[in-house]
Parts: C-alpha cells; structure tokens; sequence
C-alpha cells in the first residue's frame, strides 16, 4: 500500500503500483484537472507537483511516491496568484493544456520569485499550448511575480 | 460551465418568456455552394435573464462571449444577463442539411443578425414597459437593464416587459451606432475563462456516466488498414480489462478504467492485414506530386485572365521556382474521445467534442441501423479542435464497442492515434513563374499546384474527377495582387493519406508557396519585397493600408543588428486582409530564434478585442511552428511521428516573447479573425531566412531544409 499526502490530506492508494500518479489522481480520486495528452513526458498537461516540483504525472509509477506529498490545481481554489494572474492576462483558449501550465508557473514562481525571461523559458518549455498562448502565459508569470 | 446542449423545444417551452426567432442569411463560401441560413432564438424570461440558442459550438475561440456581448449592447442589459448555449441538433440550426462551426464565421456571419434581433428585442420590451407605465415609448430607454424616461428607472422591470411583450407582435428596432457600445469593441473578458484556470471544465475524457467502462482504440497504423487476428492472452490478464472487441480499423481494449485500458492495448498483440498502401513513403508521395506539376493535359484550369503562356514566351526574362509543403496534424492537446451509452428505447445517448453535430450523429445511426432521431448528441467543450474535429472517423468504431458491451461506454484514442491516424492538412507542391518586361514589371504569372483533393478526402465522392477542389488554389484565385496575364491551374494526385480541412485550411500552403515566392522574385529583380507588394497592389487602397501599416509597425527598412533579418507575407483569407513581419537571427546550431512578430489584420470590426488578439497570437504563434517543425512522415504506408517527441510544435522557448498586433476597422463587410493571421506566419518567416541566408526556403518545414 503506497500513502501519499494528497492536497494536504494523508490518503492510501489502492491503485496497482505501476499505476501512472495520473491515474490515480484521475480515476482513483475524481481529480480530473490534470489531463492525458501524451503519455510519455512530452506535452505536460498532466503536471502537477511533487515536493513542490512540477512533474510529468503520466510517466511516475504511484509505488515510487510512498511519502510523497502531491498537489494539485484542485487544491488552489481559484486563489491562486498565478491563477488570478491567467485571468487578468485572459491566458487561455481551449482551456485543456491550462491546468499543467498552471502548476509549472505556480512551482517556478515558488522557487524563483523574480523568473527572467531565460528562467521562464526553462521552467515552460515542457508544457505544450497549441492554441499558442505562450505570450500571455510569459505576461502572466510576470504579472504573478509582481503580485 | 461546460453547458449540456439544450433542446429547442424545451428551450421555447419557458413560460411567459419573450421569443424571437431568427435567420442568419448565407453568405458566399470560399469554397464549395452557398448554403440556406441558420436559425437561431432569443429569449428573454420573466426574471430578465436574457437567453439566446444558436449552431455554434465554444471551442475556445470565444464565438459565444462575442455573441453575448452584442446581444446585450443592442438589448441594453448586463453582460451577465446573457447566456449563449448551442442546440442540440435539429432542422432550424442546419444548413446545407447539417450543423457546424468552420470557416471563420462564428462572429462576421452573425454579425448583422445579432444586432438586429437585440434592437427588435429592444423595441418590443420598450413599448411593452412603456404601454404598462403610460407614457410613450419614444422617450423610454433601455440601459443596463432598467427603463429609464429622462434619467430616472420606470417601475417596469426587463422581466415584467418581457412577459407583457410575449404576447404582442414584435416591433422592428433600429440597431444602435456601434461608437455608443458597452462590450463590443472593448476589453470584455470571456465567460469561460474563470472556470478553465480552476480546471474545472469537463473535457471529454473528464465525462463519465454511471457505470461506464473505457476502450481504447487499437488502430491499424497503415491509413485504412484492418486487424487480421490478434493475441490477447496478455491483454486479458491485465486487472480490469473485460473484454477486446473488434471494431472498424483494428480493435478496442474494454477495461474499468482508462488506465487499465492503456496497459491491456499495449499488450495486444495484433497481426494486420496486408494493404495496397504497405510500401507507401513521403519520398514516393512528393515524387508524384512533382510529376504531376508537369502534367499540363491534366491541370483544371482554378482562374485565367489573359493569356499567360503568350505572356511568359514573349517576356524580357522569366523566373521560376518550385515548392513543396507536407501534410500537417492538427494535433489538438486533448486526444480524441466519446462516450456512447445505449438506451433502454434501442436508441444512442452521445457526448463528445464535435464540430460537425450532425455529420456524427447521422454516422452513429448508420452504424447502429437505426433512424438519426434515435440518436441524441450533446457537444463538450473542445480540448482544441483547428479542424480535426470536423471528422467523424472514430465514431463507428466507439458505437461498435457501446453496442457490443452493451453499455456505457468511453472510447478512446491515444496521442499515437490523434496524431497518426490522419485526416491531416494535404501536402501540396507548386510552380510558379512569372514574366517580367525589360523595365521589371511583372506582365505574367501562372501558379500550378499539385496534390490530393482535400475536399474528396474528407468527404468521399465529394469532388469528381476533373473538378477543381477550390482549396487546391484557396488565396491564389482571389489574390488581389495584379500580375498582368495571370492563371493558376491544379493537377490532382491522390494519395490514400486522408485529410480534413486544418486551420485556414488551402491559404495555408498556398498563402506560403505565392509569398516565398513574391520574396524570391522580388530579390531577382533586384526590388525590396514590400515595394514590390506596393507594386503589384497599387490599384487597391485598402490593402496597401495593410502592408504600409504592417511595415511601419514591423520597422521595415529599419537598421538591424548584424546576423538578424525581417521578412514580410501578406495573404487575404476568410474575408481578412493579413500582413506580417517577423524579426529573426539564426542561432548556433541552425536554431532559429524569433525576435519580433508583427501581426495587422483587416477585419473590417473587431466585436471582442482582447479575445480577437488572442486568436491572431495563436494563429500566427501556430503558423510558425508549422513553418519551423512540423510535417508527418509517411513510411511504410503510416505516419511515424505520432508524437510529440517526433511530431516538433513549437514551445515557450522557442515562441515569440509577444505578437504585436494591430486591427484596422473601416465600412468594409466583417472579416473572419480565427483563420487569417495563421497563413502569413509561414511566408513571413521563411522570407527573413531567404532574407539572412540569400538561400531560399522552397520546401518545409524549415528545419528539414535548414538539416539537409
């Protein structure tokens, strides 16, 4: 049995340990923010974070988590400086890819409360957005950082 | 948030409420027939709450926020009073005997129907609240909600002048002079963003239903391939697969969840059938869309003016140059879904991200053997959509598996499905060749292009042999440039790839081939690119307005510094008129990095402008990495960058830190603004190489060519 903290809350797992997190967070515990795009750790709709790091959620095996502490968009509420700032920039289109942007600007502005350009770059690269937002998303990661 | 779609009878069926029906008339397509008008209906109920039911499907491109914004400007109500919800399917909300979103015209087709419906909506509350009060209706306003006579609110709420209106016929108002508007034309935020930054909306693969199982698809990778036979030991002792069903195309994975489905599929062990596409390669494909350019028996003939071939032979010199551009993936972020639930009645109870409702629904019956009216289709919000969900191709198959286990049902596809089972934007190759005098004038153009009929593809049978598929020639035969003899011609070679129409669909390639090559002509007559666009346009004001102001926003003809260039498209698409400048230097390694990006955009009229903004950033954001990265490779008859690892778009590091954007309003009809600003991006940044390198860019995507 894997225990993991899950939005601050201690919680066991009854998924097999193979199990993506992804899964578990989706099917296992009706935390559907985080979304399925890829599969293999390249478009980054399914970050969430681990320790605080943003993470690929499709491609870590919930058996290596035991310990662990996991948040996702859910735990945010709206209340977010980054998500007030997604708003003000009116950042999304198709909305899909938003939840995983989300919670690697969130977990780079905890780490890094003045991103440059370069450090926005780095931290961003691995989320895709085919709507093309990515002006607004580097506008609102500045906007957050301000906040 | 994310709306079920209502049925219209239900929706008319609100007691006392205030209903107006009404036509948004057809207008010209860029390709295919005119199509009869849709209907659409307003209401307005007891409590005020202002509801209006219409074809659109809210993909994100901000169509209902833009839709609620003029309806409440013309009415006089709050923003938030208003509702915009998409009909189920039904005959008033189809045209051409089906209903859908496309062709850029969410906003310029309805346009001049909101307005109009919202000032008669207007007029009739105002008469009845002015009948109910006593005094004339001529000195009665409407704003914000209230009825004001000289500054001061009637005791006649919107809601209680609704319910006197309902029973009275409609009195005709006059639209208001868009300068006095509230929402359009300003900073209106969209009614679906709060929601979508919480991420709360329910994408496809967030729907459930009680007692729903997953499938996921196990498709044959060779384009209309089939499973011969199939080992599933494996696959059925993975915990929670139930069952593997045949399906149309391969097989399908049934297991109690998502996750247990994936890892049953990747079990699978399938032999496919032999097909006659096995040997089929993008070598082979661009080898015969090159033979085809020679083939002038073959060409139909997309516009002639003058005699061009007259024209050529007696020209001081000539220029001519190929090109050649691949089949692109939409590749929306979310994965293809549905959900098929069989109903006590015999009937399909369906949900999922569509853009073409009917075409879907009608597919689910034919595949069920029941009547289309046994089908109940509810649209979700799109995880993206460009075009590929115009399709219908894995509906059969999700209705199979439903029918076969007998309940409900989520089918999935995988990001290996999304992306390589097709439906792409077509490849396509182009000659051009111009003629010029002795004093540099251009006197001749002919354009040939050859390719697969994307309209066949899509639509089978759809275009008979020898018939022109406009989207072949899309932008080239309404250019506005003036080449003297001009013609532009399309020889069809088909390709078993199947294709869909792709966002801008034929401006895209075609909008490149014409631009890269006005930047090549113009570099061998010796002429800057924007005087020779000046040139070939000096008899149209309105687009030279749109190339000076994208010059001079673009800091055309400015200095640079040392290893960095700009370059310059213009292409008219979807009623827009489109200029672009992109700033570039080429970094070590060949990698290509975008300074500046300019986008003006001639509408006509913006009605929501930060949502239109958002759409040319993303438009032109799309366009460049098509232009830098992406084309599906065929080998072995299927695609094999089925992913994002193979199948490049373009990332944050590698985008544009900002689109500088620029509208430009007049008296013109109404443009599109979803579609337009994606075409120019490929041409404009393919001309800032050709610009920095003196070497051309004749085949895409760049980084292929820069490669070899």
């Amino acid at each position: 049995m894997t225990t993991i903290t899950l939005n601050g809350q201690s919680v066991t797992v009854t998924s097999e340990p193979d199990t993506p997190l992804l899964w578990v967070l989706r099917e296992e515990f009706d935390l559907k923010g985080a979304k399925y795009g890829c599969g293999i750790a390249q478009c980054g709709a399914c970050t969430v974070h681990v320790g605080g790091q943003a993470v690929r959620s499709c491609v870590i095996a919930i058996g290596d988590l035991d310990g662990q502490s996991v948040t996702t968009i859910e735990s945010f509420d709206g209340q977010h400086a980054v998500q007030k700032a997604w708003i003000d920039a009116q950042v999304p289109q198709c909305g899909f890819c938003q939840p995983g942007q989300i919670m690697s600007a969130a977990a780079l502005l905890t780490e890094n409360a003045a991103p440059s350009d370069e450090d926005i770059d780095a931290a961003m690269a691995g989320n895709i957005c085919r709507c093309g937002t990515y002006p607004r998303i580097r506008a609102a990661i500045k906007a957050a950082a301000k906040a | 948030m994310n709306k079920p779609m209502i049925d219209r009878r239900a929706f008319l069926a609100t007691t006392g409420a205030f209903t107006l029906s009404f036509a948004v008339p057809a207008r010209a397509q860029q390709t295919g027939a005119p199509a009869a008008p849709w209907t659409a209906y307003l209401t307005i109920d007891a409590d005020g709450k202002v509801a209006m039911l219409s074809p659109t499907t809210e993909m994100g491109q901000g169509t209902h926020t833009a839709h609620a914004a003029i309806i409440a400007d013309e009415i006089g109500v709050p923003l938030s009073w208003v509702s915009v919800d998409t009909a189920l399917p039904s005959d008033p909300f189809r045209r051409g005997g089906a209903m859908g979103s496309g062709g850029s015209a969410g906003v310029r087709a309805w346009w001049g129907a909101l307005r109009s419906v919202g000032a008669n909506a207007r007029a009739s509350l105002i008469a009845a609240a002015a009948g109910k009060a006593g005094v004339p209706a001529a000195e009665i306003t409407l704003d914000e909600g209230r009825f004001l006579r000289a500054g001061k609110p009637l005791a006649v709420t919107l809601g209680e002048a609704a319910t006197l209106a309902a029973g009275k016929p409609v009195v005709e108002g006059t639209p208001k002079d868009p300068a006095s508007y509230r929402y359009v034309g300003k900073a209106t935020p969209r009614v679906d963003v709060p929601a979508k930054v919480r991420g709360e909306p329910v994408f496809s693969q967030d729907f459930t239903r009680p007692g729903m199982v997953y499938a996921c698809a196990v498709l044959s990778p060779v384009f209309g391939g089939d499973a011969d036979s199939w080992d599933d030991k494996a696959t059925l002792a993975v915990k929670g697969v139930e069952q593997v069903v045949k399906i149309p195309g391969g097989a399908a994975v049934v297991a109690k969840s998502q996750w247990s489905a994936m890892k049953g599929a990747a079990q699978l062990k399938v032999r496919w059938k032999s097909t006659a596409i096995d040997g089929l390669s993008s070598d082979a494909i661009s080898a015969a869309m090159h033979r085809g350019l020679g083939k002038d028996a073959e060409a139909i003939v997309g516009k002639v003016e003058g005699d061009t071939a007259a024209a050529l032979a007696g020209a001081a010199r000539t220029f001519e140059a190929d090109y050649e551009a691949p089949y692109l993936a939409h590749a929306p972020m979310e994965p293809w879904s549905i959900t098929v639930e069989p109903t006590a009645d015999g009937g399909l109870e369906i949900w999922g991200p569509f853009q073409t409702q009917d075409r879907n629904r009608n597919t689910a019956a034919r595949t069920a053997g029941i009547d289309p009216s046994k089908v109940t289709l509810h649209t979700l919000m799109l995880g993206g959509g460009y075009g590929r969900r115009l399709g219908d191709d894995g509906t059969p198959a999700a209705v199979v598996t439903a029918l076969a286990v007998k309940k409900p049902v989520q089918f999935f596809w995988r990001r290996e499905d999304e992306i390589g089972q097709g439906w792409y934007r077509p490849a396509q190759v182009a000659r051009l060749k111009a003629g010029v005098d002795a004093s540099g004038k251009v006197t001749a153009l002919h354009i040939r292009t050859a390719g697969p009929s994307m309209r066949d593809s899509f639509a089978p049978g759809g275009l008979k042999q020898g018939e022109l598929d406009g989207s072949s020639v899309q932008t080239l035969t309404d250019t506005r440039y003036r080449t003297g003899a001009y013609r532009v011609d399309w020889v069809r070679v088909d390709q078993a790839v199947p294709m869909a129409p792709w966002r801008a669909v034929g401006a895209t390639q075609n909008g490149y081939f014409m631009e890269a090559f006005v930047d090549e002509l113009a570099a061998f007559l010796k002429k800057d690119p924007v005087a020779l666009r000046r040139e070939l346009l000096a008899h149209d004001p309105r687009a030279l307005k749109v190339i000076d102001e994208a010059a001079k926003a673009g800091d055309w003809g400015k200095p640079l510094k040392k290893g960095h260039a700009r370059g310059f498209a213009y292409v008219e698409s979807y009623g827009s008129l489109c200029a672009q400048v992109v700033a570039i230097s080429l970094e070590d390694g060949g990698v290509v990095k975008i300074h500046k990006a300019i986008c003006v955009l001639d509408c006509a009229r913006v009605v929501t402008p930060d949502g239109a903004r958002n759409q040319v950033e993303g438009g032109m954001i799309q366009g460049l990495s098509t232009a830098l990265f992406e084309g599906i490779e065929i080998s072995g008859g299927r695609a094999t960058n089925t992913n994002f690892d193979g199948y490049r778009i373009l990332r944050m590091n590698e985008s544009p830190h900002a689109v500088e954007t620029v509208f430009i309003e007049n008296g013109e009809t109404i443009g599109g603004v979803g579609e337009p600003p994606v075409p120019p991006a490929t041409p404009a940044l393919v001309n800032a190489l050709f610009a920095l390198t003196g070497k051309p860019i004749r085949k895409l995507p760049i980084s292929a060519t820069l490669a070899e």
